[in-house]
């Protein structure tokens, strides 16, 4: 036993005792995670600093609110309801469009406005919330995914998750839905981990339940070598959302959209630690040397290029791209 | 070193040198043992009357136990608050009596008294004084009717006897143990003892009987000396004396040790003026003889034995106390399972809330009732996710639905096992229900597996810690010694700081281990 403690202290490995006392304990003060625990909010913030987002169709507080719902959902290209204080993707119903008098949802079933009400009604109540507190449904654009990561995923939202740490991107990966997570993106639902070349933005390394996997469980396509569109804009991106939220351990999720390219979704001022597995690699240096470098203090462009100096100093060469026809950048 | 882990090295390192160096102090200077060792058998006793004034002169009268040659009571205190105390004994009986009385009292008031004692065996002989009684010969001379079924039922037991041992015993077995053979003389028992509750009445009548023999016989009240309680029963029995010895018949059963208060067919309190009087006799032995005599000799360290100790508090207090002081060790191993072990419970502090809800019920049942509770309440909360509720109203349900089963399940068990049915009434419904609620969420939001996993884990953490807060080396400890919550504290400070991998995380980067 302790010399696995012993292995994986020597690979760097960052232990969740460690993340909350040294990372969010000291970066990310408590009145500052409100701003991101609250997504119309965050996406107010976004807008205001000029970092793409979904953008916010309607909000449902209220009873009274709820009188302008058809107005909000008067979309042909179709919308997502969203908890606003939602976790883990719980509450989301995504709608394809309109059919006939009613909806159709993403799955092809069709679903009725008083069904949709009801649906409402629970998020209001608070069933999706944090501790079961009384929330706000959001109404947004729906995201039409870029098709880079079509053939490794199945159904479901495959987003991009980068730890940034006092405003230097330190570590991505890619979370990919499988049939066993039902659409989800959720690891421990078992989605994958896709780890990132973090100085060119391609797919390296991959990891399902905390397992090595080369390939998609399902389309069985190979799950490396994959580059990710859009990468600096991504890297720029996760930058400033320090700059807007403060926080000095974040964690930046962001969706590719076929037509408006690279997208924050939501920001997680707790961001967990599998992104190790994902990458295998330990966090523990990289993050020390982040904190390092951030104390020069640059804009966000700078401190990307703080970024790649880290990930020259302490990343494996990146691997080379094997589907280039993938590529729809 | 950062600031922040400076400080909280500070902090550890004061508390548990404050709470060590105490201990220290009243281990070697004091004479305090750090075991229970062998339990003596002394016994700290207190009578606790709480009650409402009636804005009317009030009076109590309290049998409290008699305090002579042949049985000192050791630390006698009375606490009476504005009530004025008089003590009067009854040359007759031996009886002793407390009457505290007061013009116009108003609220709620409380009285008590407490001593110590070391109890009474069977082989406790009588006194001498009883043994000499004459008794008087013609009982229910005033009631033709009884007259007449008392000649009938002692004629009967005369006939059917040879001599007065031989009397006595059929009468004790006819009135307590009846037999359909012979229950011939239901009807004269049922006439004779219709007066007085049932309990005392048959003893009554018992000792009549005896008297009538010439045999000198009473009714002794008191309390069996066998479990620390609160809520101490008051029990009766028989003394009679018999061809040169002592007797006593229990009819509850014969206890090892007990303690008489009063004699005679008296309740215990008779008030007058007085509302919602409620009685308590709390019990507990002294874990050891020296203890009691520790901390006397101390110098100049008499005040660590003054300040650091519960000893000086009303017993009933005390008793609660004796539970408190163990919960935080239940809490500070909870931490560590969390912070070095890595395992999911349903809730922070739920699982040691749960390990207190133990303490009534014992580990298995505890465990079995908590599981079944835990299943019944799932299976409704599926059922109530397809009707759609609300969430409070929901959570209403399940809190309703929980009573409902635990009243179900001590009907069904009444019989089979008493034990559960009886130990069920404090178990924590609401923390019941957010445990149910918590776990559905899990099972749906994660998987049946992860929620049974978390379920799991925190009924091992509740049993774990169970375990820790009754061992009696801990309850002794933490009771005696309670400057050990002040290390306990620094050690939470010092696990708060920890840094290090938790076992858990050994195993889900595991492939870390390979490069």
């Amino acid at each position: 036993m302790f010399s696995i403690y012993g292995a994986l202290r020597r690979n760097g490995v960052l232990g969740i005792n460690e993340r909350n006392i040294h990372y969010i304990n000291e970066l990310n003060p408590r009145k500052l995670i409100r701003l991101v625990d609250d997504k119309i909010e965050t996406k107010r913030l976004a807008l205001a600093a000029g970092i793409p987002s979904p953008e916010l169709y309607g909000v449902v507080a209220n009873a009274r609110d709820m009188r302008s719902l058809p107005d909000m959902m008067r979309h042909p290209d179709g919308f997502v309801i969203k908890p606003c204080r939602g976790s883990q993707g719980n509450g989301i119903v995504v709608i394809d469009g309109p059919l006939q008098n009613d909806w159709r949802l993403a799955s092809g079933r069709r679903i009725r406005l008083d069904e949709i009400r009801f649906h409402i009604n629970n998020i209001l109540s608070g069933m999706y919330s944090l501790g079961a507190q009384p929330d706000t449904a959001m109404i947004e654009y729906r995201v039409k995914f870029d098709d880079v990561f079509s053939k490794v995923s199945f159904k479901g939202v495959p987003d991009i998750r980068i730890i940034v740490v006092e405003g230097i991107p330190v570590a991505g990966m890619v979370r990919l839905p499988t049939a066993e997570s039902d659409g989800k993106a959720n690891l421990h639902k078992g989605g994958l981990g896709v780890g990132l070349a973090m100085a060119t933005g391609v797919t390296r390394t991959a990891m399902q339940h905390d397992r090595p996997v080369d390939l998609h469980p399902d389309t069985a396509n190979p799950l490396t070598g994959i580059q990710v569109p859009y990468w600096d804009d991504i890297l720029l991106m996760s930058s400033r959302a320090y700059d807007v939220t403060g926080l000095g351990y974040l964690g930046v999720d962001i969706v590719l959209d076929r037509d408006k390219g690279p997208m924050l979704l939501e920001l997680n001022a707790r961001p967990g630690i599998s992104i190790q597995n994902a990458n295998r690699l330990g966090l523990r240096e990289r993050l020390r040397h982040a904190r390092e470098l951030a104390k020069e203090k640059k804009d966000a462009a700078g401190r990307v290029e703080l970024g790649k100096q880290l990930y020259r100093r302490v990343d494996p060469p990146a691997p080379p791209v094997n589907e280039p026809e993938m590529v729809s950048a | 070193m950062t600031r922040s882990m400076r400080r909280a090295a500070i902090l550890a390192f004061v508390t548990i040198a404050a709470g060590l160096s105490i201990f220290l102090i009243k281990t070697a200077y004091l004479g305090y043992p750090v075991s229970p060792g062998v339990k003596s058998t002394l016994w700290d006793f207190e009578i606790f009357l709480e009650f409402t004034g009636q804005d009317e002169p009030a009076r109590l009268e309290v049998f409290i136990p008699a305090n002579s040659p042949d049985r000192a009571l050791a630390e006698e205190e009375f606490y009476n608050g504005p009530f004025g105390l008089g003590l009067s004994t009854d040359e007759a009986t031996g009886n002793r009596k407390a009457v505290w009385t007061y013009r116009y009292p108003s609220n709620k008031k409380v009285l008590r008294y407490s001593a110590q004692t070391l109890g009474e065996t069977a082989a406790t002989p009588l006194p001498q004084v009883f043994r000499e009684t004459k008794p008087e010969v013609i009982p229910f001379e005033a009631d033709a009717v009884k007259r007449q079924a008392f000649i009938v039922w002692t004629g009967e037991l005369r006939r059917q006897s040879a001599d007065d041992a031989s009397f006595a015993a059929l009468a004790l077995k006819k009135l307590f143990a009846p037999t359909t053979e012979n229950d011939g003389l239901a009807d004269e028992i049922a006439v004779l003892s219709n007066d007085l509750p049932s309990s005392v009445a048959r003893l009554e009548l018992a000792r009549q009987t005896l008297q009538s023999q010439s045999i000198p016989a009473r009714i002794a009240n008191g309390v069996y000396l066998t479990d620390d309680t609160r809520r101490a029963e008051t029990r009766s029995w028989l003394e009679y004396h018999l061809g040169g010895e002592d007797f006593r018949y229990f009819p509850d059963g014969e206890p090892r040790r007990f303690f008489t208060i009063w004699h005679g067919a008296a309740p215990l309190v008779a008030t007058t003026g007085v509302g919602e009087l409620d009685t308590q006799i709390a019990l507990q032995s002294t874990s050891n003889a020296a203890e009691a005599l520790a901390g006397k000799a101390g110098g100049g360290m008499d005040f660590v034995s003054t300040y650091f100790t519960f000893n000086k508090m009303p017993l009933t207090t005390q008793l609660v106390y004796k539970i408190l002081v163990t919960i935080p060790v239940g809490i500070t191993l909870l931490v560590f399972l969390r912070v070095f072990v890595g395992i999911q419970t349903l809730g922070t502090f739920m699982p040691v809330l749960i390990g207190i809800a133990f303490r009534e019920t014992a580990l298995f049942n505890g465990v079995l009732l908590f599981t079944m509770l835990i299943a019944l309440g799932l299976a409704l909360r599926f059922y109530l996710e397809s009707l759609q509720l609300l969430l409070v109203p929901r959570l209403a349900v399940v809190i309703i639905f929980v009573v409902m089963a635990m009243a179900g399940i001590t009907i069904l068990l009444t019989g089979a096992n008493q034990a559960i049915g009886l130990s069920i009434s404090l178990f924590p419904i609401v923390i019941l229900t957010m445990t149910i609620e918590r776990m559905s969420i899990v099972w749906e939001e994660d998987s049946a597996s992860e929620a049974i996993k978390q379920g799991a884990g925190s009924i091992a953490v509740a049993g774990l810690t169970y375990l820790a807060m009754t061992n009696s080396h801990v309850e002794y400890l933490m009771y005696n010694f309670p400057e050990l919550l002040l290390v306990l504290m620094g050690i939470c400070v010092l696990m708060g700081r920890y840094t290090g991998l938790r076992l858990t995380e050994l195993w889900r980067f595991r492939e870390f281990a390979k490069i």
